[in-house]
């Protein structure tokens, strides 16, 4: 069952439209990455998603069912979001207190409860930061305690808001595992990002939006084959797929391993 | 293009003179606007009664429409008199005890005494209230602070005030971030009141947290544009020179206020 | 002249057991553009601060070795005077708003006004960073109301109109778009250019690589070398420590591996580019030669 935004209108509170007509399908283990300038509506979208805003016209369907009518806490369980900063989101003073919140706020059964959180802990990373104050860790650890913090609960679809912000190459690796984990789960991972490297290593689907409106919607070889749609949503190649576009290589590869085999 | 450049000039022009809020009153000094309306607040105490507090709350509408600003400030003023000052005036009207109740109702027996009584208190705090709402419409704090600064007062006490008014609108609406943060991750927080309680501290947590982690960070940054320089700081607005009949008006609403305490201890009223 | 000279620093933050910095020796030349890059917790805002006297100054902690700034000892400077001559913008956007400020254009000019600038010169001197800046449409706006980016902007504005010898600029594009980060990188340039000193932390490697003189990399606290920008980023001893390199390097690399090399190895796009493409040419002579 996937998320469908069907002609989804949304004004900021000053009266300026944030989303203006936008369509969007999210299907089941899908990987989409939606990418734009600064206010170009991208977070008014995936807040569309789960129910943290309502559609001021056109309507938003989870599994089926309009956001319309439930909070976003209800949702929870279905759509899970991390926000870009971790630090909106944790607040306990260990690793396994903050991953267990959720569950003991669900007054989750100890066997159910223990089983999600050991997932989670093996998907982020955290095995060694179990007993530690989440404020003692530096950002990039804290960004996967927040990400495992959503994975705990049985979401089958997954928002990450700029989530390679503040990572090293040892977390940037971490991320992208997790994302194939996720999605070989059948869940789907929805992310705002600016860093176009990690759009086509680690998703398969691109939406580009610019000034409230989706510019394009395709596979990422098709999105960034596009002159006219990258200049309209002000969005790069990555380096080196810009690279072979400046030699005019014909290739649609964007990834790094894929490329080398198109250099001459 | 042009027109937007245009606008930009004028913006900036702006700052070469004087500033100017169009109109006398809100172009007065706002250290002595503070003044008078501190005067005028507290004068009823002096007088027995609730006359002299009814009247002082009549003259805050007035100075309101001189001053242009009666738009902001009559609904303002008009909701404080219906939530609070009704309030008040119920609550001491009703349960002061005394002779000949006006009428009964259950264990409630208003005196006339007691409506006195509740009247007087109810306006003065009007009269308290009614001064602070008209000097925000009347004055900015910015400016007044401004004022102070010119007049000697360190930049250090001005930036104190000036950020708290402004980390009291950011620690809101870090609040509603985190609050957002919060239900994305299946915390409720609409519903009975024990479901918005256990919302509490999840969410008071990480705004606390962030606000004191940030304070160093703030007045590190702060240092980096040389706020603790050991040279007078200057300053790009500026505030036109108090008049000397402003001046006039200060002292003598202050004059008349300390007449009436002087009166009212000596038993003249 | 020497911007810092720092010989066996280490630094370690009171309250906590780990160094944040370990034995550096460093010279930085003034004049240049320097980029501090390295993993997280590898001590790269340490370093920064400690340039500009933050630590020891502000945070407290143990500073062991010498640390010279300017030809003086970092603690022999009058703080005062020492943040006039390094400017410093930090990373959190958030932070570095006064919060006392009406507007965009009064923002700015706090710096300006805390230094006793006369008011017309403060005008003058803020609508000359506007304009660089292109904040045009950003002046008349409340700074306590700006997006992240925006702040970012703003926050790097202020210090700029400081006009300070030299500048630090922790992660200046961490909240900034693609577009805006290069016109970001763009003026760090021009900086440079006027004759400033620059020392940058910043993660995006592809524009490390085409606007730094030198890079600085560090992990775990310690040095891990220090030299021109090519040579850092072509150095055997980056990739053993887990630092991101500029994507044309790593595609080189991966060149080498499937046993295609390029004649030596690139850090720019342009420079790839010239590479391949000498390489296409002298190819396609080869086949017709054939």
């Amino acid at each position: 069952m996937p998320i469908v935004l069907d002609e989804v209108a949304f004004d900021y509170p000053d009266g300026t439209p944030a989303v203006e007509s936008v369509s969007l399908r999210v299907e089941d283990g899908e990987r989409v990455a939606i990418v734009g300038q600064n206010g170009a509506g991208k977070t008014t979208t995936v807040k569309l998603m789960n129910g943290l805003l309502k559609p001021k016209s056109g309507a938003v369907m989870v599994d089926g069912e309009s956001t319309a009518n439930r909070t976003t806490a209800m949702m929870a369980q279905t759509v899970g979001y991390v926000f870009q900063n971790p630090d909106d989101q944790i607040f306990t003073s260990s690793v396994q207190s903050e991953l267990e919140y959720m569950p003991k706020y669900l007054r989750w059964e100890e066997e159910r409860r223990d089983e999600r959180v050991a997932r989670a802990v093996a998907l982020c990373g955290l095995e060694q930061h179990l007993e530690t104050n989440p404020n003692d860790l530096p950002i990039a650890i804290r960004k996967f305690i927040a990400i495992g913090a959503i994975l705990v609960g049985e979401c089958r679809y997954v928002i990450l808001d700029e989530p390679t912000a503040g990572l090293d190459v040892p977390g940037l690796r971490l991320l992208n595992s997790l994302i194939n984990h996720l999605q070989s789960e059948g869940i789907a991972v929805v992310t705002i990002t600016h860093d176009m490297r990690f759009v086509t290593e680690s998703f398969d689907r691109v939406v580009a939006m610019a000034n409230g409106s989706v510019v394009a919607d395709g596979p990422c070889e098709e999105v960034f084959a596009d002159d006219d749609v990258l200049k309209r949503a002000r969005i790069r190649r990555p380096e080196v797929a810009q690279l072979v576009r400046d030699l005019g290589i014909p290739t649609t590869a964007l990834r790094l391993d894929d490329i080398v085999h198109n250099i001459p | 293009m042009s027109s937007e450049s245009g606008n930009a000039v004028a913006f900036v022009n702006r700052f070469r003179t004087y500033v100017d809020r169009g109109n006398p009153i809100r172009n007065m000094d706002p250290i002595v606007v503070f003044i008078v309306l501190a005067a005028i607040a507290i004068a009823p105490i002096a007088f027995p009664g609730f006359v002299a507090a009814a009247i002082v709350c009549l003259i805050y509408p007035v100075i309101a429409l001189f001053a242009g600003v009666a738009r902001e400030f009559l609904p303002t003023y008009l909701k404080l008199f219906l939530v609070v000052g009704l309030v008040l005036f119920v609550l001491r009207a009703a349960f002061i005890d005394g002779e000949d109740p006006l009428f009964r109702l259950g264990n409630i027996a208003p005196t006339w005494a007691g409506v006195e009584e509740g009247a007087r208190f109810a306006l003065l705090v009007m009269a308290i209230s009614g001064a602070v709402t008209l000097f925000f419409n009347l004055a900015t704090v910015r400016y007044l602070m401004l004022a102070l600064e010119l007049r000697g007062v360190t930049p250090r006490a001005t930036y104190v005030i000036l950020a708290s008014f402004q980390s009291i609108i950011d620690l809101g609406r870090h609040a509603r971030t985190v609050l957002e943060a919060q239900q994305s991750r299946g915390i409720e927080t609409q519903g009975n009141i024990i479901v918005r309680a256990r919302a509490f501290f999840p969410i008071l947590a990480p705004v606390f947290l962030a606000a004191i982690n940030q304070t160093e960070e703030r007045a590190v940054s702060l240092d980096a544009r040389a706020f603790n320089s050991n040279v007078p700081h200057t300053h790009l607005v500026m505030l036109r020179p108090t008049r000397p009949r402003e001046l006039v008006v200060a002292v003598l609403v202050v004059a008349t206020v300390l007449a009436a305490f002087i009166g009212s201890a000596v038993g003249w009223f | 002249m020497v911007l810092a000279a720092l010989r066996g620093v280490s630094f370690t933050y009171a309250y906590t057991n780990e160094p944040a910095l370990r034995d550096i020796n460093l010279t930085l030349e003034e004049g240049l553009l320097y980029a501090v890059i390295g993993p997280n917790a590898s001590g790269k805002s340490t370093l920064c601060a400690l340039l500009r006297g933050i630590v020891p100054l502000f945070h407290e902690g143990e500073l062991t070795g010498t640390a010279e700034i300017r030809g003086r000892n970092l603690l022999e400077w009058d703080p005062a005077e020492l943040s006039r001559e390094i400017g410093y913008v930090f990373e959190n956007p958030f932070t570095q708003i006064s919060g006392i400020k009406e507007t965009v254009f009064e923002e700015i000019a706090l710096g300006l006004e805390n230094l006793g600038m006369p008011p017309e010169e403060v005008i003058d001197r803020v609508e000359q960073v506007v304009e660089q800046l292109e904040l045009g449409a950003l002046v008349a706006k409340n700074p306590n109301e700006l997006s992240g980016g925006q702040r970012q902007k703003v926050a790097f504005a202020s210090i700029i109109a400081m006009d300070a010898d030299v500048i630090v600029i922790d992660e200046p594009t961490s909240q900034l778009d693609p577009e805006s980060s290069d016109a970001v990188f763009a003026i760090i340039a021009n900086l440079k250019k006027s004759g400033k000193s620059i020392v940058l932390v910043e993660h995006k490697m592809d524009l490390v690589a085409q606007y730094a003189d030198r890079v600085i990399a560090l992990n775990g606290g310690r040095l891990v070398i220090e030299g021109p920008t090519s040579e850092v980023f072509t150095s055997p001893l980056l990739n053993a420590s887990d630092i991101a390199r500029p994507a044309v390097t790593e595609l080189a690399e991966a060149l080498v591996h499937v046993g295609r090399p390029l004649s030596r190895t690139p850090v720019t796009r342009a420079e790839a580019a010239e590479l391949i493409r000498a390489r296409m040419k002298g190819g396609s002579r080869a086949d017709r030669s054939r």
